[in-house]
């Protein structure tokens, strides 16, 4: 777990390097074209553009619903859009050829009317000409070096090896000099042990500094006992390369939206793959991983992504997610008390999933973790009826204390152990 | 000084017994049975492994699990593909369905999870164990999985086209149609339609239990072959020779009407005479019960028609007819007799009461028993003569539960084609040539109408699980149709039934034409006086497995016996006087459990061997009972060889009794039958209750520094602060409890309790969280001692026995929930704490299992698990086995061995109650609040609710005049308390 975590933060720190080198390689073209451009006219437009047009169109030359629409103001004269756009039916009825083209190729689906103001098209056609630079993508192969050369172990064997070397040949010459002036000679033992009380008796500070360590260490291990079946920042890796950063993060879509359980049950429930192709039957290709990691859903539900269609008499394969938060069977978590009744922030427990590439686990989920909250978190008694009689007993009882979770039974062991 | 004495271990070292020196050199005076435990010597010594080496091993072992232990474990989790809208992973489901298997009916809620039925609740009707149980024999391993041919696994397809092609070539032998009573309009317009495809097909309906008596009678009197409907709860006197109608008879579930009559919040209570022989739990909720035997029924009945219309008449009947005399249109008088001059009699009595019309109705029948013994006996005649060409049996088993099964079994060679439609390759169905498996009830679509003008609906709520296929649709593909579902929507639209909301509600009412009886003709013949000096039999159903359909449901074989208490078995029930005139007797041993004596029996050209003795009190003298429904020999593993089977006895008047030698071990887990003079069922009679309602609910004072004071104004405790929150409490209404069990068997299900098989229910380790305990009354009392002066000693000996024709109070008893609760001050390791609404909580991942809160317990509440109850091959039953768990419920733990565990309140369902209104924003409301054992119990006997809610019930029943605490002198303030017993008695 923990190698795929140092290799994707590598991952993540080239992809950054190389985005830097882009953006600076980039930013010269576009302080050339921003000379031309009222960059406030830019940003409204973008607005607009946002909020009318991209359910159906893209920047791109890729076709959604409509057509792509990179270079649509150099394709068509900007009162031929003013039309179109205002009212496509009453365009196409007064018999614009080019028109009635366009309708016929999109399959006569006909484009929604917008009115807007004149100033409103100006800064959208602005944005449109001058569209936000889509960064490359650039796939680098990230290979990282396994081998990082001679590995620590055989280093300390070589020097360990050295050292009782030299302790041997140091113990025979000092033992031939004694010889010598007719002293008894030591064994290896007996010089090691003799060595070691001249040691403790001349370097009381260093034993006392060891016997500390000793401590230190001892209290590690503890903490580390007591770590195991805790499973803080597990982050396996899935069988699609879900990047909850992309999804809640950038393009903010909001965690009820796939997690819609999370509302009614205990479960937050993993979204079914048909939730995943509400959007995804029409975006095909993802910004970091292009079309493979997609295309994984479309093979599991058997959705062919050219033909827009679903395959006929396809088998379908479940995808086999590896589930992070796993609480053991003896506890009872319900989700949508916490999320609906309480009013808690998915983010509370889960942390900051929206800026996670890959979702690991945030909290310890310890029992200690529950309570600590428990014991923190005021109950969210406003405006929930349920409460009404409940809040006034309790604020005559704690007298203006803060309720909290425990107040209300919130650490019976009753309430999650049944 | 040196000493020189000698100690002698004994007189043989004295006498110099060579036996001292063989015992000096020989440690052990038995040989160790070293080898068993080393296994083969030849093994061990040939084996290279050394002692260092096996512990090299063991060190090895433990090393690598504790390291795999801390791997963390890779959970994998798969979404549905494409979720059906219905389903949110974690949030159960319900649908409104009929549960209908040939004997037994019950509109019914399933309650599923993620597609799976896990829990059956009432759907406003009465329900019984049977019902609530039979969600287990849906995913009963012994179910058949495939249709078989000669006993080997086939294919619909050459079944169908083999059925078909003989079928149709039979030489104008007939087709014999041989089922249970058919509810469903449906499958009876589905079983004309193949009539007439087929020539010559016969229909032909049976019951377990046979009712030809009062069909019959009923077709003398009135035209028409249905037994009437009663109103229990019109009537202001009962009179029920023998018919447990609250339990058995008919299957017609009786019971709310019963209790609905005898509230006696309303002054006012049903009078219930009940004449019988066995103990019935009927005869047990009685006001006044007389023991007769079998033989005197027809006399009584007689005479008691000879009272009403102002003759002479027995004087047993005095009471009983004056009462009914003076409750004239109000009154309601029911016999069990399978002879039609019996219930022509009964009729007769009913019609001079004026009872027709008004506490009976014959225009509006119950369709539930419709089999004719007649027409059986004619085609095992027809049969055995070659006649019959082809036999399609359906929800029957008549190998088994035929009285003449032999006769059928023999006849039954002669029979060209053999059809079963069952869900097991049963008695019958392994004889068969094809064996077309029917689905589950929950896995079929399907009808009922079980009486006049109440119709209901059976839906699917799990996709079949086998590759079976429903009876209805089988005999639609054999005259070339299909699909049930298409036909039974049609069937009702076409009648105008609006079908989405029907199927919704599960039931609907629909208007019959009207039915056509004839006004009534006295055709009864007088019975006089016999006397018979032989013992009597009569067979019975018991509660739990009723004609033995549901047998190899292990729930139902662990549910104790509401009487004897026993299960896992059945037994000859007999009278105490009676068993000592034969030499018989049961006795304790030392482990705690009961003994019996064996014997054989003999009658009607039939013998039993080795039949247990059940000492019951309350049987009638001379006379002894037995229940069908054991003795299965193709059910299954739970159900095999339970028991012997009492069926072929089933038309046996009288027996012979011969003690043999042996004994026999009961699986009873009460072995007191009396109250020893305590009140633990607080009593009063209905005309002391209505002079002072607190009557019978005494408190008894103690003396304090402050006085006398009754026990609950004294503590040396805290208070919990129980006025903030809620409050749950749980109501239980002892004059409502008929003792049924249903709640048991509910609460079985919903808490997953685990099944422990009969040798561990011997030695009184039942895991049921909830039981319901049974006191006979005993003819001692303490005013009786005080009248006669007899001393104490001899007193309470005395109130040991229970009396022959005692009286019978049932009492369900589960976690009191104690506020001050003596096993939460004894746990070691707080794993039992208490909550602020009132809960005594148990914890299993804190609990050690040192069992000291189960022996602090003063009620006996507290379950330990001797052993790993799941998953374990020693304990065989639906949790060893992947399809047995799926009926688990997921909302609560499967405890492992070591802990204790107890009822918990179903805070699960508390919790998720609490929940849905928190995420809804709005108060509970009371009717909300349930438990499984209040939502099953169909008297309404059991009100849970929340008593700082002062518009609940509970709360009124908390303050009401009859609310008493069990073992009210320890004042451990539980939450659960009970209403005080009243039986309408002078």
């Amino acid at each position: 777990m923990l190698e795929i975590g140092e290799r994707f933060m590598t991952k993540s720190l080239y992809s950054k390097i190389l985005l830097l080198v882009a953006i600076l390689f980039f930013s010269q073209n576009i302080a050339f074209s921003q000379e031309a451009v009222d960059s406030l006219a830019v940003q409204k437009g973008e607005q607009i553009y946002k909020a009318n047009c991209t359910s159906c169109h893209m920047m791109t030359d890729k076709v959604l619903i409509g057509p792509g629409l990179k270079g649509v103001t150099d394709r068509r004269a900007k009162d031929w859009l003013k039309k179109w756009i205002n009212s496509s039916s009453d365009f196409i009825a007064s018999g614009d050829a080019d028109a009635i083209a366009l309708y016929e190729e999109y399959n006569k689906v006909a484009m929604p009317s917008y009115y807007f103001e004149d100033a409103d098209f100006e800064a959208l056609f602005a944005y449109l000409k001058n569209p936000p630079i889509v960064e490359e993508v650039i796939t680098a192969d990230l290979a990282v070096a396994d081998d990082q050369g001679i590995k620590t172990s055989t280093i300390l064997m070589i020097i360990a090896l050295f050292l009782l070397t030299l302790v041997y040949l140091l113990t025979s010459l000092k033992n031939k000099l004694k010889e010598s002036i007719g002293q008894e000679t030591e064994t290896i033992p007996e010089t090691l042990i003799n060595q070691f009380n001249l040691f403790i008796s001349e370097h009381k500070n260093v034993v006392f500094v060891s016997v500390a360590t000793l401590i230190v260490v001892l209290k590690f291990t503890y903490d580390a006992m007591l770590g195991v079946g805790v499973y803080t920042n597990y982050m396996p890796e899935q069988p699609i390369a879900f990047s909850h950063k992309v999804h809640a993060g950038e393009n903010g879509v909001d965690c009820n939206y796939c997690h819609s359980s999370a509302r009614k049950s205990k479960h937050s429930g993993i979204p079914s793959a048909n939730v995943c192709m509400n959007c995804h039957t029409y975006i095909n290709e993802g910004k970091i991983t292009g079309t493979t990691e997609i295309s994984k859903i479309y093979d599991a539900v058997g959705f062919d992504p050219d033909s827009k269609t679903y395959i006929e008499g396809y088998e379908q394969k479940p995808i086999k997610w590896v589930r992070i938060h796993n609480l053991p069977d003896l506890s009872y978590f319900n989700h949508s008390q916490h999320v609906v009744a309480g009013k808690v922030e998915c983010q509370t427990c889960h942390g900051p999933v929206e800026e996670m590439e890959v979702l690991y686990q945030h909290a310890s989920l310890t029992m200690g973790w529950c309570i600590d909250c428990h014991r923190e978190t005021e109950v969210a008694m406003e405006g929930n009826e349920y409460y009404t009689e409940l809040h006034d007993q309790l604020k005559e009882k704690y007298k203006g204390e803060k309720i909290t979770v425990d107040k209300i039974g919130g650490i019976e062991c009753g309430k999650c152990h049944y | 000084m040196k000493t020189t004495k000698k100690y002698w271990k004994g007189l043989a070292q004295l006498n110099d017994d060579p036996i001292v020196e063989k015992l000096a050199q020989n440690e052990f005076v038995e040989d160790l049975p070293v080898d068993q435990f080393l296994g083969d010597e030849k093994n061990l010594s040939s084996t290279n492994s050394s002692r260092r080496d096996f512990l090299k091993f063991l060190g090895f072992s433990t090393a690598a699990a504790t390291l795999a232990a801390c791997e963390t474990p890779v959970v994998k989790s798969i979404p549905y593909l494409v979720k059906p809208d219905e389903i949110i992973p974690g949030v159960a489901n319900y649908y409104a369905s009929t549960y209908y298997d040939g004997r037994d009916y019950a509109s019914i809620l399933v309650k599923t999870r993620e597609g799976r039925p896990i829990k059956i609740e009432n759907n406003g009707t009465c329900s019984n164990s049977r019902v609530q149980a039979s969600v287990l024999s849906l995913y009963d391993s012994a179910r058949l999985k495939t249709p078989l041919k000669n006993q080997q696994e086939s294919d619909w397809n050459i079944i169908d086209s083999e059925i078909k092609e003989k079928l149709s070539n039979l030489d104008g032998k007939t087709i014999a149609l041989l089922t249970s009573s058919i509810l469903s309009p449906s499958t009876k317009k589905i079983i004309k339609e193949f009539s007439a495809k087929y020539d010559n097909v016969r229909h032909v309906m049976i019951d377990s239990t046979p009712y030809d008596g009062i069909l019959d009678a009923n077709e003398d009197s009135f035209g028409n072959r249905f037994a009437p409907d009663y109103s229990f709860d019109k009537a202001n006197v009962i009179v029920s020779f023998g018919a447990d109608f609250l339990a058995n008879w008919m299957a017609n579930d009786y019971a709310t009407d019963y209790v609905n009559g005898r509230n006696p919040k309303n002054g006012k209570m049903s009078k219930h005479y009940q004449i019988e022989t066995n103990m019935s739990l009927t005869g047990a909720n009685a006001d006044k019960r007389i023991q007769i035997k079998p033989s005197e029924q027809g006399y009584l009945i007689s005479s008691l028609l000879d009272g009403i219309s102002g003759k002479s008449f027995d004087k047993r009947l005095t009471k009983i007819v004056s009462t009914l005399k003076s409750n004239k249109e109000k009154s309601i008088v029911v016999s069990n007799s399978n002879e039609k001059n019996i219930q022509l009699i009964v009729n007769a009595i009913n019609n001079k009461l004026g009872n027709y019309g008004n506490t009976i109705h014959i225009d509006k029948p119950s369709y539930l028993k419709q089999g004719n013994s007649g027409d059986m006996d004619n085609l095992i005649k027809d049969m055995s003569s070659g006649k019959v060409g082809a036999l399609i049996t359906y929800q029957v088993n008549p190998s088994y539960n035929l009285h003449n099964s032999n006769e059928f079994n023999s006849a039954l060679s002669n029979v060209d084609l053999k059809i079963s439609t069952s869900l097991y390759n049963d008695e019958t169905a392994y004889q068969m040539d094809y064996v077309c498996p029917d689905h589950h009830n929950l896995e079929s679509w399907g009808d009922a109408n079980p009486k006049y003008g109440t119709y209901s609906l059976m839906q699917p709520t799990i996709a079949p699980l086998f590759n079976t296929r429903q009876f209805q649709e089988s005999l639609l593909v054999w005259i070339g149709k299909s699909d049930y579902r298409n036909y039974l929507q049609n069937f009702w639209t076409n009648k105008g039934v609006d079908w989405n909301k029907s199927l919704h509600d599960g039931y609907f009412t629909y208007s019959d034409s009207k039915l056509k009886t004839k006004s009534f003709v006295d055709l009864s013949q007088p019975i006089s006086k016999s006397e018979k000096n032989s013992i009597e039999l009569e067979v019975y159903e018991t509660i739990a497995i009723g004609d033995g359909k549901l047998s190899n449901n292990p729930w139902l074989q662990e549910l104790p016996d509401p009487l004897t208490r026993a299960c896992w078995d059945n037994y000859l029930t007999i009278s105490d006087s009676t068993a000592k005139s034969l030499g018989l007797s049961n006795w304790t041993v030392s482990n705690g459990a009961m003994n019996g004596s064996l014997v054989d029996i003999s009658g009607g050209g039939k013998t039993l061997k080795n039949v247990p003795v059940f000492i019951s009190p309350g049987q009638a003298q001379s006379t002894v009972g037995m229940a069908v429904g054991y003795g299965r020999t193709r059910a299954g593993k739970a159900g095999d060889n339970v028991g012997f089977n009492a069926f072929p006895f089933l038309n046996v008047k009288e027996i012979e009794i011969t003690k043999v030698d042996g004994e026999y071990e009961f699986a009873s887990i009460q072995l007191h039958h009396t109250m020893m003079g305590r009140d633990i069922v607080k009593e009063t009679s209905l005309a002391e209750h209505i002079k002072d309602p607190s009557s019978g609910n005494h408190r008894e004072k103690y003396y304090t520094y402050k006085g006398k004071l009754p026990a609950n104004e004294v503590s040396l405790y805290e208070e919990h602060d129980l006025e903030t929150g809620h409050f749950w409490n749980l109501s239980i209404d002892l004059t409502s409890c008929i003792g049924c069990g249903e709640c048991v068997i509910s609460c079985q299900a919903e808490n997953n309790i685990p099944v422990v098989g009969k040798e561990e229910m011997r030695m009184s380790r039942d895991m049921h969280w909830m039981r319901i305990d049974r006191y006979y009354s005993s003819d001692m009392t303490k005013e009786l001692s005080k009248e006669e002066k007899i001393s104490p000693i001899t007193m309470y000996s005395e109130m040991e026995v229970p009396s022959e024709n005692p009286e019978v109070v049932f009492q369900p008893v589960m976690c009191m929930h104690c506020n001050h609760a003596p096993c939460e001050n004894v746990c070691p390791v707080a794993a039992t704490t208490h909550s602020n609404e009132g809960l005594n909580q148990m914890t299993y991942n804190r609990c050690i299992g040192t069992r000291y809160c189960a022996n602090n317990c003063p009620y006996k509440v507290r379950r330990f698990n001797w052993f790993q109850y799941s998953e374990n091959e020693k304990f065989d039953f639906h949790m060893n086995d992947d399809l047995g768990k799926m009926v688990l419920n997921p909302d609560v733990v499967v405890r492992s061995r070591g802990v204790i565990e107890k009822c918990s309140m179903c805070i699960q369902k508390i919790q998720e109650l609490k929940l849905t209104a928190k995420r809804e924003g709005r108060p509970i409301k009371d009717e909300e609040a349930q438990t499984v054992c209040a939502s099953s119990c169909s008297t309404n006997a059991i009100i849970f609710g929340d008593s700082n809610n002062k518009e609940s019930e509970v709360w009124k029943l908390r303050n009401d005049e009859r609310a008493y605490d069990l073992l009210d002198h320890l004042n451990v303030k539980p939450s659960v308390f009970y209403q005080t017993k009243i039986r309408n008695k002078s």
